[in-house]
């Protein structure tokens, strides 16, 4: 089972619920399988911790990091680079939104409303159960209206990032997989995949999933620790 | 219950709400914001009040009336607006009021910069008001930690009615780390009846209680300052926390280094312990009552040539390092203090500048 996606997905998701990591993998799991791949940073709410932290890495391996201007990087100012809207007007093979928590962080969709007109982007919510607020199926499905509202777009599609972390153990992972499942069915939205932090990938056993899972190679990590380097990894997967 | 993975401002609500507190007052900054965003959620489910203040004077006022009520409340903010707070801080202390202020320090001075800081030292332990008080003074390292610091706190700010601070860099507020709640605290403040101002006459007395700040006698402001001294003598005495990192090897330097990046030191002593080069660590986990014995230990030792002060910021924790270390080794600093975290590389280097001169 291998992830496919194309032209314009939109990463949503509550607050905190890992949109940032799993859309900076997903950009480079898609070019490892050559395709041409833009990513753009719409996180107008949160301070740190932001794909644009992942602009080096990404920008290396040849993805393009749509970014608001250099000198308002570190700002907490609500800034929309013009480039989205040309990015959603002419996707090419993969363009990929990660936007900002909840409905709050999801509004600046509104604002390219004009832009989505006639097109059927993918929008997918990334869903931790672990995390406060969509730990049950009803604060999942109420994160996703709210974001629905706010973005006036429809979610069609659910990613499951089950995780503690540096402390994921498989159980969490298959807790994880049996949560968004049932998601799925009562929603009636497709399971898009999983994640698996790749240290754990060799204790899972991932025929128990009826989805393709994502390895992540995490990139938001504190400043002790190391991001994974993603050239030293077998392009292969 | 199990863990979760929850970012350090949300952590620090949840551990509030679970401490028993239920009055939150707040007036929205980078980088804390979640606090409020999370209990504008949790807090009513949980039975409590979110009111956001038209300013953060105007908060740590709400916050005095209602520790003066005997309520337990807390605030957060950063660096900015616990300046604006200060005034009402100092009128908490001077009124004996128990209430828990958090502080995820940003960059400064002046608006400064939203990345994580510790330039707020000063501030919070020499006090940021006016007049002879402190505070209690804690500084978490991990997201588990604030939650442990927070469910103490209000326990500590009732036993010495006075407020005690948790005071984290902006990291702490923002990365996210998984959790595990303590059982639930007894709401009730035990000592509450002796100074609340709840109206009734007192179990020992027919005088309402009452709560003031304003004293004309010389004699009378003379002795509260006196009782007030007292109690951080006491606390001095029985509130210092610390942690001691490989200081049963023979280090060539003690490195003090408190909140996230202490973790960052901790990481290049790891590192450095695998090129055969040995360093201690004191963590401070208050920073006031200051664990000046623990330093002054962990410098004397033989090995030990000198001390290194870490922190983000330009030496602020320098002078209590030296008056610890009581001039047994030389002190030096190293920081940053954009918001640029220093690296563990960045450390290493400097400490082998210090090892080998």
């Amino acid at each position: 089972m291998n992830i496919e996606l194309k032209g314009v997905v939109i990463i949503v998701g509550n607050y905190g619920s890992g949109k940032t990591e799993v859309a900076i993998n997903l950009a480079v799991h898609h070019k490892r399988a050559g395709r041409d791949v833009r990513i753009a940073d719409l996180d107008l709410v949160n301070p740190y911790f932001r794909t644009r932290e992942a602009r080096g890495p990404l920008s290396e391996m040849g993805i393009d990091v749509v970014l608001p201007a250099e000198q308002y990087l570190q700002a907490d100012l609500p800034i929309l680079s013009p480039e989205v809207a040309g990015m959603i007007r002419q996707p090419g093979q993969l363009a990929l939104l990660d936007v900002g928590g909840d409905d709050v962080g999801a509004t600046i969709l509104a604002t390219l409303e004009d832009e989505f007109k006639g097109k059927a982007p993918r929008v997918l919510q990334v869903v931790n159960p672990l995390r406060p607020f969509t730990e049950t199926r009803e604060g999942c499905l109420k994160v996703r209206h709210a974001i629905e509202k706010a973005s006036k777009l429809a979610v069609n599609g659910i990613i499951g990032n089950a995780n503690l972390i540096d402390e994921t153990v498989p159980d969490n992972i298959y807790d994880g997989y049996a949560f968004v499942h049932d998601l799925s069915e009562h929603s009636e939205l497709p399971l898009e995949f999983i994640t698996v932090t790749r240290a754990l990938m060799p204790s899972i056993d991932i025929h128990r999933f009826a989805c393709p899972v994502l390895p992540i190679d995490r990139q938001l990590v504190p400043p002790w620790q190391k991001p994974v380097q993603f050239s030293e990894l077998d392009a292969s997967e | 219950m199990g863990k979760v993975l929850m970012k350090g401002n949300e952590a620090i609500g949840e551990a509030a709400i679970r401490a028993g507190c239920l009055n939150y007052f707040a007036y929205p900054i980078t980088p804390q914001s979640e606090v409020a965003e999370y209990l504008s959620r949790r807090l009513p489910e949980a039975g409590g009040v979110f009111l956001q203040g038209e300013s953060e004077v105007a908060v740590s006022y709400m916050i005095f009336g209602a520790a003066a009520c005997g309520e337990r409340v807390f605030t957060t903010s950063s660096s900015p607006g616990i300046s604006l707070m200060s005034e009402g801080i100092s009128y908490i202390t001077a009124g004996q009021c128990p209430a828990v202020f958090v502080n995820i320090m940003r960059g400064g001075p002046g608006l400064g910069g939203i990345l994580p800081s510790q330039a707020d030292y000063m501030q919070s332990v020499k006090g940021g008001g006016h007049g002879d008080y402190k505070l209690l003074v804690m500084a978490p390292a991990s997201v588990q930690e604030a939650v442990e610091m927070m469910m103490s706190a209000f326990a500590l700010a009732e036993k010495y009615r006075n407020p005690v601070m948790i005071l984290g860099d902006g990291l702490i507020g923002q990365m996210m780390e998984p959790v595990e709640f303590p059982d639930a605290l007894k709401a009730e403040p035990s000592n509450k009846d002796e100074w609340a101002t709840n109206g009734m006459a007192t179990r020992n007395s027919n005088q309402r209680n009452l709560v003031k700040t304003l004293y004309l006698d010389p004699e009378e402001l003379n002795s509260h300052n006196l009782m007030l001294r007292a109690k951080y003598a006491q606390m001095e005495q029985e509130e210092v926390r610390y942690e001691a990192y490989n200081v049963d090897e023979d280090y060539s330097l003690l490195i003090v280094s408190y909140g996230t990046m202490s973790r960052v030191c901790r990481t290049a002593i790891d590192n450095l312990k695998d090129q055969g080069v040995e360093i201690g660590m004191i963590r401070p986990q208050t920073l006031f009552p200051f664990p000046k014995t623990a330093i002054y230990d962990a410098a004397g030792k033989k090995s030990c040539r000198a001390v290194l002060c870490v922190e983000m910021c330009m030496g602020q924790m320098v002078e209590d390092v030296e008056r610890s270390v009581s001039g047994q080794r030389p002190v030096h600093w190293y920081g940053k203090c954009g918001g640029e975290v220093p690296t563990p590389e960045e450390v290493m280097e400097e400490v082998n500048k210090l090892a080998n001169p």
